[in-house]
This record gives structure tokens, sequence and C-alpha cells, in this order.
């Protein structure tokens, strides 16, 4: 643990760790661009520099190539050391132009703050600058290489990190050049991450361009519903339009990065045949009047037929708080079904996930990046969950060796060999273990018993709230709806964001359903009952791991101002309220529905059991719920 | 003193393989794997003095001590021949010349290292001098020279040629090891040195043609013989100058390492050309400050040179005359360093074409006084760059600016280039 002093701040750091990063732990950041927390070191902007007065090395060193050592006293600030870095500055703007007004970088931008920060403000260089050609790299990502500072953060990423193999650096001097070999879109699932990692506008958000600055957006901390990870977001929208998703660091989960579905597979949200509207009979009518008519149908229903033949069905798309305010509906009315999957294909990885994770077994994407062994079972990773396929290369990349089991792992991210069964892998020669089980695994057979004891365990599932939903299964005695149905019992349906996987029966009366999304079973149900989107309200995912994660509200439900006007002009009328701001998170309308029933305010869905995680900060690492 | 890499070249020709052999060739071999340990062989190298000859002068013997003995896994010998630094041709003609002074020299340091497989990195343009090496590798398989078991003893070595695609930053070792596990040629970070994490991460040394072809007499004759061949008590061994530039018979000559610039210039070059005088020289490659008449004197060895404010470098010494204008020489060398530079670091990447426009504004009269202080700017910024190259090419800056800023203040009053209209 080297002990040293940073402008006049004594810092003690583990061993290895960089004197930058030693000065950022204390709150000193030092410019810098080629260095990045993921990708490491790279010396190549030598913007990070710094003094070094007393110490084993002396004089201008760059802070992020140089491991904090006993006795060193680094000065950030001294005249040389602030001398070079305003070189630096000035040499990469030679060639930088000056189109901040019209990139959409522009607010977000590295170069920006620290060329502002550096005091590079009058330019000597009086020379032309040179130009490059664009390329088209896909619907998704713009590339402008004019912009390119050569940071190198790209190609490390792309190809190193992210085992992408058509995008790198070319030319030499100053004509390197980032790009493929020829246009088209780029090849790599985690491509989006460069948007990220650009410290200036080289790589943006193509699907986003030109609609807002960084200032104007709506931002929260979120989570990404595409899998079962509980990857972190940040979400960005402006005037209830969601424009573009930037990863958010969890060192613990994603670590720094997201995967291109969870950044640009998020058109559902504006989609103009989002259910907006609450609907009797397909009829548009108030919110009054659709609760109303639904209390009369149902207890017309529970007249006609009994409780047995209601089924709740909750589903794994909806928050944590859904799903249990769903269960105490079905206390309430005393429904004989309620249902969390569609199918026992979809819940049986969940249940087996929920039994048998304990803390010490989950296998978090953090463990799986540093195992030195993987099994991965019965599961297509990227296809399935593309960040736990990142984690494993980060493993591979640190050497260690990964086994395929009843499955096919042909990727360009990781070399796995095929392994007949797990009991034929050296577990015990490993150190941290890791199995994998994808959704298509058979159930453990008696060969696991081969696994020994300290190995971790990581079940891929298929929603973001699988694992929540399997918790209340177990505790609710839920069956999957296809299941249910099959039993012929079922007579009617209140469903709440779930998605049928059979065919419903024409028997069977969908007497409301309630989604942000225009499902099957919205256009079957008699009330059909808009809700908000997961990042139009706060709630609650349980990842893969059971790890439970807040998501908090990006920007106010209702629909996007674009669209609302004739050619996209924003209205010319005035209202107090946007229209279709009045819809309600999942959670909220059961809580409603109760309310109605029972005529007593409801209590919040996290009390009981779910007490401990009312607390969670969204920006933390999460909760566990095991 | 006797010619120790020149003994054997024929005037027209390069040397052939028998001849070189009832020359003496690779006795130095077969003697030091019959009679000497590797040990032994490595202290002849250290006992001989020999600074590497490939620019930066360091200890060879000293180079080869950092190998780790213990470490699993193979170590490597490479040859770096990726000559490519203006005015300087030296390695190409030795090989052009004698080829198996190279594959011996090889064979003896592989042997002192413990290495078993060799790699002699050389520039493409270098096609006459990579046939012959190639010949003359295939000459020692086949005489058993090279190969498995080699002479009957426990030492194999294989030996293989790298005609490299080709950049002046592959001459750096670091960079010349990404080329040749085929990355791009970028220089890494040191440390890790070379002779602990080096090729495919293993113990590596990289020693220049020059500096190997020394070493078979350093075996043969004897540590202090070779020692002997300097001009000075100092200067160890002898030491191949290329000499270009306005002088009446510019070429490649070996003598004893300690030769002054005047001895190099009067004697082997026969002076300068009719009408010139001589007005500054590069000493020792493209890398290195200017010398001027007050150097006339200057021992042409590492620590008079440096003393003296340039480096010996290369030992590429390019002669101008009084009708040279220096901003302009400075210039070109400028383009070729902002051409050559590899793109990773920023002061490189950006700081040398910053000073070629500097200087191609003050060359075409467009220059302002402030510019000079830009350059001097430069000189000492580009020291933080990633590798030497950066720092290498301020060298003829700093030379200009130390020198010839009254040429250079001239260029900026005048608003031309005073050359152009003498």
């Amino acid at each position: 643990m080297p002990k040293l002093i940073i402008d006049n701040i004594a810092v003690e750091v583990p061993d290895g760790t960089s004197v930058l990063e030693a000065a950022l732990s204390v709150g000193i950041t030092i410019p810098h661009f080629c260095w990045h927390p993921a990708l490491g070191k790279a010396g190549a902007c030598r913007v990070c520099a710094v003094k070094i007065l007393e110490g084993p090395v002396k004089g201008i060193q760059m802070s992020c190539m140089l491991p904090a050592q006993d006795g060193m006293v680094v000065s950030t600030g001294d005249g040389e050391a602030v001398a070079l870095r305003k070189s630096v500055i000035e040499w990469l703007m030679i060639n930088h132009p000056h189109d901040c007004p019209v990139c959409d970088e522009g607010g977000e931008c590295q170069l920006q703050d620290f060329t502002i920060a550096g005091g590079h403000g009058i330019r000597r260089y009086d020379g032309k600058k040179r130009t490059h050609v664009n390329q088209y790299l896909g619907e998704l990502i713009e590339h402008e290489m004019n912009r390119c500072i050569q940071c190198y953060r790209c190609a490390r990423f792309y190809q190193e990190y992210a085992g992408g193999t058509d995008f790198g650096v070319l030319g030499r001097a100053d004509m390197v050049y980032f790009g493929r070999q020829c246009d088209g879109p780029l090849e790599s699932p985690f491509s989006g991450n460069l948007v990220d990692i650009c410290p200036t506008g080289v790589f943006t958000d193509r699907t986003a361009r030109f609609r807002a600055r960084y200032w104007d957006y709506d931002m929260a901390p979120s989570l990404c519903p595409h899998c079962s990870l509980g990857c972190n977001t940040i979400p960005a929208a402006r005037y209830r339009e969601l424009l573009k998703v930037m990863a958010r660091r969890n060192d613990a989960v994603n670590g720094w990065f997201i995967c291109d579905r969870g950044r640009f597979g998020n058109a559902a949200v504006n989609a103009p045949r989002r259910p907006r509207q609450p609907l009797v009979d397909r009829q548009p009518v108030g919110w009054d009047q659709a609760l109303d008519t639904l209390l009369g149908r149902l207890s017309e229903f529970l007249e006609l037929h009994g409780p047995g033949s209601l089924a709740i069905v909750g589903s794994p798309r909806m928050s944590l708080e859904g799903n249990i305010m769903a269960a105490r509906l079905r206390d309430l009315l005393g429904a004989g079904t309620i249902c969390y999957f569609g199918s026992s294909k979809q819940s049986e990885p969940a249940l087996e996930a929920a039994n048998s994770l304990t803390p010490d077994t989950a296998a978090s994407q953090a463990d799986v990046r540093s195992a030195d062994l993987i099994a991965i079972v019965g599961c297509d990773l990227l296809e399935q969950a593309p960040m736990m396929a990142l984690a494993v290369r980060q493993a591979w990349r640190n050497g260690a060796r990964i086994y395929a089991v009843d499955c096919d792992q042909t990727t360009s991210l990781y070399a796995g060999e095929v392994a007949p069964a797990l009991s034929a892998l050296p577990f015990s020669e490993a150190k941290q273990p890791v199995i994998i089980y994808g959704t298509d695994h058979k159930q453990p057979d008696s060969s696991d018993d081969a696994v020994r004891s300290g190995t971790k365990l990581a079940f891929i599932l298929n929603g973001p709230n699988d694992f929540g939903c399997a918790l209340l299964a177990r505790e609710q005695g839920a069956v999957p709806l296809a299941d249910a149905l099959a039993g012929g019992k079922i007579k009617g349906l209140l469903s709440f964001e779930a998605d049928l996987t059979t065919e419903l029966p024409d028997a069977v009366r969908v007497l409301a359903a309630c989604d942000w999304q225009p499902t099957q079973l919205m256009q079957r149900a008699e009330v059909a009952l808009p809700a908000t989107a997961w990042i139009e309200m706060e709630g609650t995912f349980v990842n893969n791991e059971g790890r439970a994660q807040r998501f908090r509200q990006v920007m106010p439900p209702g629909l996007p101002i674009r669209g609302l006007g004739p050619d996209g002009h924003p209205p010319r009328e005035f209202r107090k309220t946007a229209p279709g701001s009045d819809i309600l998170p999942g959670w909220r309308l059961i809580a409603d529905i109760i309310e109605r029933l029972e005529g007593e305010r409801v209590d919040v869905p996290l009390s009981g059991r779910w007490q401990k995680l009312q607390g969670i900060n969204a920006e933390d690492a999460g909760e566990s719920v095991l | 003193m006797e010619a120790v890499l020149f003994g054997h070249n024929r005037p027209d020709r390069a040397v052939t393989f028998d001849e070189y052999c009832a020359e003496g060739g690779f006795a130095a071999l077969r003697r030091a794997l019959a009679e000497l340990s590797p040990a032994e062989v490595q202290q002849a190298v250290i006992d001989s003095g020999m600074r590497g000859r490939g620019g930066a002068g360091f200890p060879t013997g000293k180079k080869w001590s950092f190998v780790p003995r213990n470490l699993p896994g193979p170590r490597y010998l490479i040859c770096n021949c990726d000559e490519m630094e203006p005015g300087t041709y030296k390695d190409r003609i030795l090989l052009e010349k004698n080829p198996y002074l190279l594959v011996e020299g090889m064979a003896l340091a592989s042997y002192a290292l413990g290495v078993q497989h060799a790699f002699v990195f050389i520039r493409r343009g270098y096609e006459q001098a990579a046939r012959n090496l190639r010949r003359s590798v295939a000459e020692a398989l086949s005489a058993g020279l090279l190969g498995d078991r080699i002479l009957g003893s426990g030492f194999s070595l294989e030996l293989d040629l790298h005609q490299s695609a080709g950049r002046y930053i592959c001459g750096e070792e670091t960079a010349l090891m990404n080329a040749l596990e085929g990355k791009r040629a970028n220089p890494r970070a040191k440390p890790p040195f070379p002779a602990i994490k080096g090729l495919w991460g293993q113990p590596t040394v990289v020693n220049n043609v020059e500096t190997l072809a020394n070493i078979p007499a350093i075996i043969s004759q004897g540590p202090a013989w070779w020692k002997g061949q300097g001009a000075t008590p100092e200067a160890a061994g002898t030491k191949l100058f290329c000499v270009s530039g306005h002088v009446r018979q510019p070429h490649c000559m070996e003598l004893p390492l300690g030769t002054s610039l005047g001895e190099i210039i009067d004697g082997p070059c026969r002076g300068m050309r009719p009408g010139s005088v001589f007005k500054a020289c590069i000493p020792g490659g493209a890398s290195t400050p200017y010398f001027t008449g007050e150097h006339w004197q200057v021992a042409m060895d590492f620590d008079p040179v440096a003393k003296a404010g340039s480096r010996l470098g290369t030992g590429g010494i390019v002669v101008f005359d009084q009708n040279t204008c220096m901003v302009a020489a400075t210039l070109n060398l400028i383009r070729f360093f902002a051409r050559e530079s590899c793109g990773w670091c920023t002061p490189c990447r950006e700081g040398l074409p910053f000073v070629r426009h500097t200087l191609e504004k003050i060359e075409n009269g467009y220059g302002a006084a402030d510019d000079i202080e830009i350059l001097r700017e430069h000189v000492h910024q580009l020291n933080y760059a990633f590798c030497a190259l950066a720092p290498g090419a301020m060298g003829p800056l700093e030379g200009l600016l130390r020198l010839f800023e009254d040429e250079l203040r001239e260029h900026i009053s005048a608003r031309t280039c005073p050359f152009k209209t003498r």
C-alpha cells in the first residue's frame, strides 16, 4: 500500500494504482484522454502530465503510466506540468474543427472541457487543418473523423475489450484514421459504446442526432429492461421523448458498458402505437369510467363464475412493485390462480435460480470478469445476455479457460472448448470457477455434484424481473399462464404487462389488461388500461443474480411534443397538462383498483418482507434479495 | 588499425562463403562452441567495452546481462536492420559486402544468451542485402553452422529473416517487436524492458547489425585486441562511418572509433568538393544536432561527441557546404520525421507538423519573430513524447537554434531565404 502526497494531500492506495487514479481517489481530476478506467493506460495523449517533486522518479511524468510509489510528492499544478498540458491541448486543437455549435458532443465533450480548463484560447498554428473523409458506419453511429484527437480509445475498446474485428486504426503520423476498411455497419454488438468512450465527437448517436444538448436532457439513473442482467443505464429524454441511452457505471454489474440492444432497442417508448388512452370495448373513455366498468364487470364475473375461475397475471417485464401489488389483488379477490410467467420454459430457470443461489454462490458480472474457469451450459450467451458474453471475454483475456457444455460457443469474443459434461472439467484446479446456465440447459443432474463447493453460479433468465417474479411465484404458488389455461378452469384474466406465449382460447375473457405496449392481451382486453413505461416511473427490478436495483423516473409520461402538431411542429394551443400524461405506473393502477374495492389507502408495495428494498439508492450497486 | 569488418571485402562484389571461411571466417564460432562457455563469450563482449552501434551507444555486454537466466520459455535475439535514419547506410554496405559476419555474430550472441531462435528484421528496401543474407543463412545451414546441434555441439539456432513492411519507427526496438508480431508498429511502454518482456512477452535482446558483426572478431582476436583498434585509449573498436554530402568522395569506411571529424573529411573523403567550404555537418544521422567548423577536432566517439553537444548516433555524417541553407536542411529533416511518426502520441504526431509548418513559413519568408519562440518551445516539449523519435527529431532543430539563430533571423527579417537570392 504505497503512501504518497498529491498536491499536499496524503493518499494511500493499493499496489499498482497509477498516480492518476490515486489523484482521482481524492477528488483531483488530472486531465486525461487515452486513459479510461476500463481500458487502462496507453500513454498516448500525454495530457495527464504531472511533476514529481520527490520520490524514486522525478520531473515531468505521465500520471497514467506511473505506478504510485512510497514517498512520492506529486504536483499537478506545477508550472512545467501545466505548460506541457497546455501544449498538448494546443497540438490537439491544431486539427480539431471549431464545429462545436453543430457537434452533438458539444456540452458533453471531454476535449471541450479540458481545452477550456487548460486555458488554450489563442491559436498560434495558422496552417491548414488536415481533413478526412467520413465513413458510413450504419444507421446507429455517426462518424466524423475530422474531430478525432487520436486517443485510441475506440480501437482499444472495439478490438481488445470487445473482440471486434471490423474496425481499427489505419494510416500513420498525423493521418491516423479510425474506421473500417470500407463503409458499412459496425458488426460488433457492443459498437454503441464508441459513442460513450470517445472523448470528443467522432462517434455520436445517430438516432439522437441534432435533437438536444446535454443540458436539455431529462436524465436519471435507470436500468436496461432487455434481458435479465440488469445493466445500468442513463436514458436521456427531452419533451417526453426518449432520445438516447447511455451506459451507467456499475462495477458489480455491467462495468462501464452496455450492449447495442440496450442502447438502441428502445424505440417502443416513443412509438405512436403505444396505448395512451383507457379503452372500454375499444372505445376511448375517461379513467373513472374505465375503472368503474372494470369493477362492475369484475363483480359480475365473480358472481357468475366464482373467484376460482379468475387468474391474475403479472409479468417479469413489470417492476417488482407491480408484481407485489398483483399478489395483493389476488389475495383481496380470492382469485384461484396467479401467474407470473407465460410458460414453464420461462419459469423453470427463474425458479431454479431462486432456489439454488445463495449469497455465496451468486456470480455477478464482476465475478465472471475475474473468473479463471468458466463453464457455459446450454446457452447462446451473445444472444440471451450479450453483456455476460463480454464479461466472459474479459476473463478469457486474463487467461481464464472457457468451456461450452451442451451448446455452441462460436464467437470472436473468446475461444471456448467444447466439453461433454460439467463433470469432465478441471474445477479442482481453478481458484474462481463460474458456471453460467442458460435458459436451454437441462436441469442439473447428478454429475453436477462433481462441481466443487466454491464454484459460483450465474443463471441467464429471460426478463428484467424474472428473479423477482420467481420469488413471488414461489411464495404465492403461482403457475405459468399456459399451464393455467391448459387446466381449462380459467374463464377470465386480469393481466398486468403480461405477454401471451400460447393461444388464448376465445372462451377466456380478458376482463382487463394494463400495459405500456400494444400487446395481444391489450387488444383483446375489454378494459384496456395504458401504463407508464419503466423510464416514466420509479421502480425495482431483480436481476439474474438476485440483485434488486432501483430505476428512477427519467421523464414525465405523455405524448412526445414532436408529432403533436402538423409537420412535427409543437402544438400551437396552450394546455395545462400534456396529452396522455394522466397514465400511472402498473403498480399504482393496481393500488387504485384495490382502493376502489376496499375503500382505504393501500400500503406502499415494498413493505413487510420487501421492506429492506425500500431504501435502495439507484446510484448504488443494488441490494441482494438472497 | 586492422579492418575488423571490412577486412574480407572485395572491391566489386560480396565475399563468397568459401572465401570467407578460407580467410578465417567462422573460426570464432568454432572456437566458442569447442572451448568457451556462453558466460565466457558474454564476458569477452563485456571486456571489449563494445558500445551498441545502432545509435544509442549502450554497452552491449551490459544489455546482454539484463536478460534473466532463470525464466522459463524461449529467449530471442533480434538483429535490427531497419536502417532508415537519413544519412545512414553502413548496415546496407556491410551486408552487401559481407553477410557472413552478421550470421556468425548472431550465432555467437545467441550462444552467449541461450537463444535458440533469432531474427533479422530488415528494411524492405534493402533487397540486395536481404538476398545476400538469405543466401548466407542457407550456406551456413548446409555447412552445419546453423540449425540443429551446430558443429556437433549441444547448441541449436534457427535464424529467420523478416523483410519488414517498413517504416522509420520500426527501428525503435519495441515498435520493431510489435511489427514482428504482426501488430501495428507502435512503440511499447517501458518498463517492462525487452530484456525482461520482449518479443511475444519473452526476454529479448535487440542489437544493431554492426554491433553483432563485431562479435566474431572479439572472440577470435580477443577483447583486448579489439578494444585496441580505437583511435584513443577510451575508444573501443572500429566504427563504420558513412559520409555523404558535399565532400569529394562520399562513401562508407571503417575507421578507428575516435577518429576526428577533420581527419575523416580530409582523409578518406579527400576533403570538400571543389568550390565548397565546410559549413556544418550532421555528425551521426538525421537525429543528431549539427557540428560546425569549431567541432573539426572532435574525436568521433560516443562521449566526446556528446560533450560537444551532439550524438555519435549511427556514424552517418552528412556534410554541408557554404551554400546550404540550414533552415531548409532542417526543414527537410523535420519533414521526414513528421511523416515517419507512428501517430501514437500527441507531441510527435501533432508537434512535428507544427514545427514543419513553422519552418516552412520561415523558409518561405512568412516567418515572424514569435516563430522562433514556438520552435524553442517544441525543442523542450517534444522531449515528453512516448518514444525517442520526437526528441531525436528535435536534435537538428536544437542545433539550428543554438548554432544558426542568426540565419533564422535573417530569413525572418529579409522575408525570404537568403540562399535563394544569393
